[in-house]
C-alpha cells in the first residue's frame, strides 16, 4: 500500500530523512489546485486508510455490499472532485477530513440506485473488498460508536503500515531474523527487555543487543512519526495527534 | 476458540490479528517522547546523536568548545571561541549518516566553497570548514566529521521569537528588506538557498537579520539532483515554506523559489499563519497595509515566472509601502522633498557592486517580457529628442570642435529623459503603468529635471570643450542624476552631488557600465540597423537595473 524505502547498503541504518515531504501537506499546499503531485499524495492516502472508513461505513449498519459500493463510490468522487478546495487550515488532520467528507457524500450524494447503474467504469482505487469483510467479522463486537470504530481502525492501520514498512526495511537488509527476534522490544521500556536471553538466542554479546534494540526502536519511532505527519498539516501536530491516537486505542477517547 | 493472549507490558488483553502479535496501545505508547532515549520533539528527528562537548574538544583543539547550542534537521551547533582571533564562532557538524552517500565530500567542498563567498552583512558567514577524523566517537559510524565553522549569531531565530510575541507589521516591513538584500547578493553569486524558512532566519540583539544555512541541503546531497527516485520523500526543504516546483518538477527549480519562501515566512509574519489552501491576504487577517496584499500574493504564485524574478524587487515595493504609510503618519507639512543628506548617509552606507552582465540579462528579460511597450516608449522619447533637436539648430564653433546643440533639446531633454527613465523603473519594480508616465517628467519635478538635464548637458559640453578627460569623468559621474531627481524627488544640485559622489566610489565600474552600455546599444546597428531598435531600450533598461542595485 505506502511505499517502502530501499535503506542504504548495509543494514537498515537510520539515513536521516531530514526533511519530508508529507503527502496531507503536500495536498493541502496545492490547495485545490490538482497538481499531479497533490494528487498521487492524496491517492496514496486514499489507499492506505481506506478500511477504516469502510468499518465505519459497517457500523452504520451498511450491507456488506452496500458498504462496498459506498465506499468504492465515495473515493471515486473524492479524488475527482477535488474537495480538498474546501480544506482549510482548521481541518488540519487528514482523519477528521475524511470521516467529515464521507458523512457529508453520504446525506448529500449517495444515491444507492446510481450506484447499482454506475457499474462499468473501472474503480480508481485498488481497494481489497473481499478481505476487507473477513477482516471485519473478525473485529470485537463491543459497544462502540461507528466513530469510535473508525478512529480505532484508524489507529490501528497507521500502525500496520508502520509495522510493514519497518519489516521490510530489515527485510531488504537481510535481517528478516533479527527483527522477528527483536521487534517484542518495541514496546514497554527500554530497561524491561530480555537482553541477557536475546543475546543467548542470537548469539551475539549483550552490548550488541542493545544497540540493535536501540536502532530499532529509534527506527519505528522515526518511521511513526513520518507516517503521522503524512496525515497532519504541519510538524508540530505529529505530538498530538499520537496521543490522541493512544487514547483512542486506550478506549479513552 | 483461542485462548486470550495478555500484553506482557501492560497486562490487557491482546486480540488476534495486531501488528506483530503486539499490544497496539503499547506500541502506539513507544513512539512519545518518553524515557531517556535521544528522541527529539520534531518529526524530522534522525538518528544523529550530536557528540558531547568534551567530544569535540578533542576533535578541535585549535577551537574553546564552549556549549551546545542546538540540533535540527542539518546538524548540531555549537558556540564556540577562536582563542587567536579571540572572537566568538559557531561550529556546526553535519550528521555523520548524510556523509556516507556518494560523492559528498566533493559537493561538501564545492558547495562550502561557494557558500565562503557570501560575504554580506545579512548573510551569517563562513569562515572555515573541512572533516576531521572521528575515531571512535560512539554513534558516528563512519571515520570523518565535516563541519563549518560559522559567524556566531548573538541572537534567535525568526521561530522563537514569533513564539515569544507575535511581530507587529513594522518590524515585519523592517526585517524582510534585510532578507531581500541577502538573498539578491546570493542569487547574483548564482547561489539558491532552497530553504528560507524562520528557524533559517536569524536576528541579532541589534535586530540585524541573518540568513544561515545557505546551500546546506545541496551539501548534504537533498537536492532533487541527487534524490532517489523513491517518490516525493526526500525533497529538499520544509513543506510549508516550499515553492511547488520544488515537490512537483524538482529540477526546474532555480532562485525564484527562495522567493515564494519568503513570501510564506512574510505571511507568517504578518498573520501569524500559515498560507495553506484558501488563504485569506494578509490585511483581511490583521490592520496592514492593503498594498501589501499584493506585494506578498505576488510572492506566492504558484508559477515562477508570474511571481517577482528577483529579491530586490520585493525589497523596493515593500520599502516604497513602509516609507509612503511612514510619511503618511509622520509627516503632515508640506515638507514633499526628502532630505538629500539623510538620503545620502542612506545610500553611502551601502556599499554597491555593479553586476554589469547581470544589469544586461535583467534588462534584456524586462524588454523581452513586455515588448512593445518598452520598445514603443523608448522610441517615443527618442523620436521626440531628436525632434527637438532638430528643431532650432544653431551651430556653435569652439576651437576645433563644432557643436549642434538646439536649445530646445536642452531643455527638453531632462523631463523627456527623466520621464522614460520613471517608466523603465516602474517597469522594473512590477508595477505596470502606461505609456503617459513616460511624461511624468512634465508633472513631478519638471523645474528640476529640466535643471538637470539643461546644466549637465552645458557643464558637460564645457567639460569637453576643455579637456576630453574631465568631460568624460562628469558625464559618468551625473549619469544618475535625472533618475534621482525622478525617483527619489531631490532637487536638481543635490541630485547632481550624491549622483556623483556615489560613482566616484566606483567610479571604473559606472565608466565600464556605461561603455559596455553604449556599445550594446550601437552594436544593433550590426544587425541590419533594425536591431538599434531594441538594443537601445535593453541598454536604457539595463541602466535602469544598475540604478536600483546601487540606489536602492
Amino acid at each position: 500500500m505506502s511505499d517502502s524505502e530501499p535503506t542504504s547498503a548495509g543494514g537498515p541504518a537510520p539515513r536521516s530523512p531530514v526533511f519530508v515531504t508529507t503527502h496531507w501537506s503536500v495536498v493541502l499546499t496545492a490547495g485545490g489546485g490538482d497538481t499531479t503531485g497533490a494528487r498521487r499524495a492524496l491517492e496514496k492516502l486514499c489507499q492506505t486508510y481506506w478500511y477504516p472508513l469502510y468499518a465505519y461505513v459497517r457500523r452504520r449498519s451498511f450491507t456488506p455490499q452496500d458498504a462496498e459500493d459506498l465506499t468504492q463510490d465515495f473515493f471515486a468522487r473524492f479524488l475527482e472532485h477535488d474537495w480538498v478546495a474546501n480544506a482549510d487550515r482548521e481541518k488540519g488532520r487528514f482523519r477528521t477530513f475524511l470521516l467529515s467528507a464521507l458523512n457529508h457524500f453520504l446525506s448529500n450524494e449517495w444515491d444507492k440506485a446510481r450506484a447499482q447503474k454506475r457499474g462499468g467504469g473501472a474503480p480508481l482505487l485498488p481497494l481489497q473488498f473481499d478481505t476487507a469483510e473477513t477482516r471485519y467479522t473478525r473485529e470485537p463486537a463491543d459497544g462502540v460508536t461507528p466513530e469510535q470504530a473508525f478512529e480505532r481502525r484508524w489507529a490501528l492501520t497507521l500502525l500496520e503500515t508502520v509495522t510493514r514498512r519497518l519489516g521490510a526495511e530489515y527485510d531488504q537488509a537481510g535481517k528478516a531474523d533479527l527483527f522477528a527476534a527483536l521487534n517484542p522490544c518495541l514496546v514497554g521500556d527500554r530497561t524491561a527487555q530480555p537482553y541477557e536471553e536475546l543475546a543467548k538466542k542470537l548469539s551475539l554479546n549483550e552490548g550488541a543487543v542493545k544497540s540493535a534494540v536501540h536502532r530499532l526502536r529509534q527506527r519505528y519511532r522515526l518511521l511513526l512519526r513520518e507516517e503521522i505527519a503524512n496525515t497532519v498539516a504541519s510538524p508540530g501536530d505529529v505530538e498530538e495527534e499520537l496521543r490522541h491516537l493512544v487514547a483512542v486505542l486506550g478506549g479513552r477517547a | 476458540m483461542e485462548t486470550e493472549r495478555i500484553c506482557p507490558n501492560c497486562h490487557k488483553p491482546l486480540a488476534p490479528d495486531m501488528p506483530l502479535g503486539l499490544c497496539p496501545e503499547c506500541l502506539l505508547k513507544a513512539g512519545l517522547n518518553t524515557g531517556p532515549e535521544p528522541a527529539t520533539g520534531s518529526s524530522a528527528s534522525s538518528g544523529f546523536v550530536p557528540p558531547t562537548v568534551a567530544d569535540l574538544a578533542k576533535l578541535f583543539p585549535q577551537l574553546e568548545i564552549l556549549e551546545f547550542i542546538g540540533k535540527g534537521g542539518m546538524g548540531a551547533v555549537y558556540k564556540a571561541r577562536q582563542p587567536g582571533l579571540d572572537r566568538l564562532v559557531a561550529l556546526k557538524i553535519l550528521p555523520p549518516s548524510a556523509a556516507s552517500g556518494l560523492g559528498f565530500a566533493e559537493r561538501f567542498n564545492r558547495e562550502a566553497r561557494a557558500l565562503a563567498r557570501l560575504n554580506h552583512p545579512n548573510i551569517v558567514t563562513v569562515h572555515d570548514f573541512g572533516q576531521v577524523a572521528a575515531g571512535a566517537l560512539p554513534n558516528a559510524p563512519a571515520g570523518t566529521l565535516h563541519y563549518l565553522i560559522m559567524e556566531y549569531v548573538d541572537g534567535g531565530n525568526l521561530r522563537q521569537i514569533e513564539r515569544a510575541g507575535q511581530f507587529t507589521p513594522e518590524q515585519a516591513l523592517a526585517i524582510v528588506p534585510q532578507i531581500c538584500e541577502a538573498l539578491q547578493f546570493a542569487h547574483n553569486e548564482g547561489i539558491v538557498h532552497r530553504d528560507i524558512k524562520p528557524e533559517n532566519i536569524l536576528m541579532d540583539k541589534r535586530g540585524r537579520v541573518k540568513i544561515t544555512d545557505f546551500g546546506i541541503a545541496k551539501i548534504l546531497g537533498l537536492t532533487a539532483d541527487n534524490a532517489p527516485l523513491t517518490g516525493a520523500r526526500d525533497v529538499v526543504g520544509t513543506p510549508h515554506y516550499m515553492a511547488p516546483e520544488q515537490i512537483e518538477k524538482p529540477r526546474t527549480v532555480d532562485h525564484r523559489a527562495d522567493i515564494y519562501s519568503l513570501g510564506v515566512v512574510f505571511y507568517e509574519m504578518l498573520t501569524g499563519e500559515l498560507p495553506i489552501g484558501r488563504f485569506a491576504p494578509p490585511s483581511r487577517k490583521v490592520q496592514v497595509d492593503v498594498r501589501l496584499d499584493e506585494v506578498v500574493l505576488h510572492a506566492l504564485e504558484k508559477e515562477p515566472e508570474l511571481r517577482y524574478q528577483q529579491a530586490s524587487q520585493v525589497k523596493t515595493a515593500v520599502e516604497n509601502i513602509a516609507n509612503t504609510s511612514a510619511r503618511a503618519l509622520n509627516a503632515p507639512g508640506p515638507e514633499a522633498r526628502p532630505n538629500p543628506d539623510a538620503l545620502e548617509r542612506q545610500i553611502a552606507a551601502r556599499d554597491y557592486h555593479l553586476y554589469i552582465g547581470s544589469c544586461i540579462r535583467r534588462g534584456w528579460a524586462l524588454v523581452r517580457r513586455d515588448f512593445w511597450s518598452t520598445l514603443g516608449v523608448t522610441w517615443l522619447v527618442l523620436v521626440l529628442l531628436a525632434a527637438a533637436a532638430s528643431f532650432g539648430q544653431t551651430t556653435h564653433h569652439h576651437g576645433v570642435m563644432t557643436f549642434d546643440t538646439s536649445v530646445l533639446s536642452a531643455l527638453l531633454s531632462g523631463p523627456l529623459m527623466g520621464g522614460l527613465n520613471y517608466f523603465l523603473l516602474m517597469r522594473i519594480r512590477g508595477q505596470h503603468v502606461g505609456a503617459e508616465a513616460a511624461f511624468a517628467g512634465f508633472k513631478a519635478s519638471l523645474v528640476h529635471l529640466f535643471l538637470a538635464g539643461f546644466v549637465t548637458e552645458v557643464l558637460t559640453v564645457l567639460g569637453f570643450a576643455c579637456l576630453i578627460l574631465p568631460g568624460i569623468y562628469l558625464l559618468v559621474a551625473w549619469s544618475f542624476t535625472l533618475p534621482l531627481v525622478i525617483d527619489k524627488g531631490l532637487e536638481f544640485w543635490p541630485a547632481m552631488r550624491i549622483s556623483r559622489r556615489t560613482v566616484t566610489r566606483h567610479w571604473w565600474q559606472v565608466a565600464a557600465l556605461a561603455l559596455v552600455l553604449f556599445l550594446l546599444a550601437v552594436s544593433g546597428v550590426l544587425a541590419c540597423g533594425i536591431g538599434i531598435a531594441v538594443t537601445v531600450p535593453v541598454s536604457m533598461a539595463a541602466f535602469m537595473y544598475a540604478y536600483e542595485d546601487i540606489f536602492n
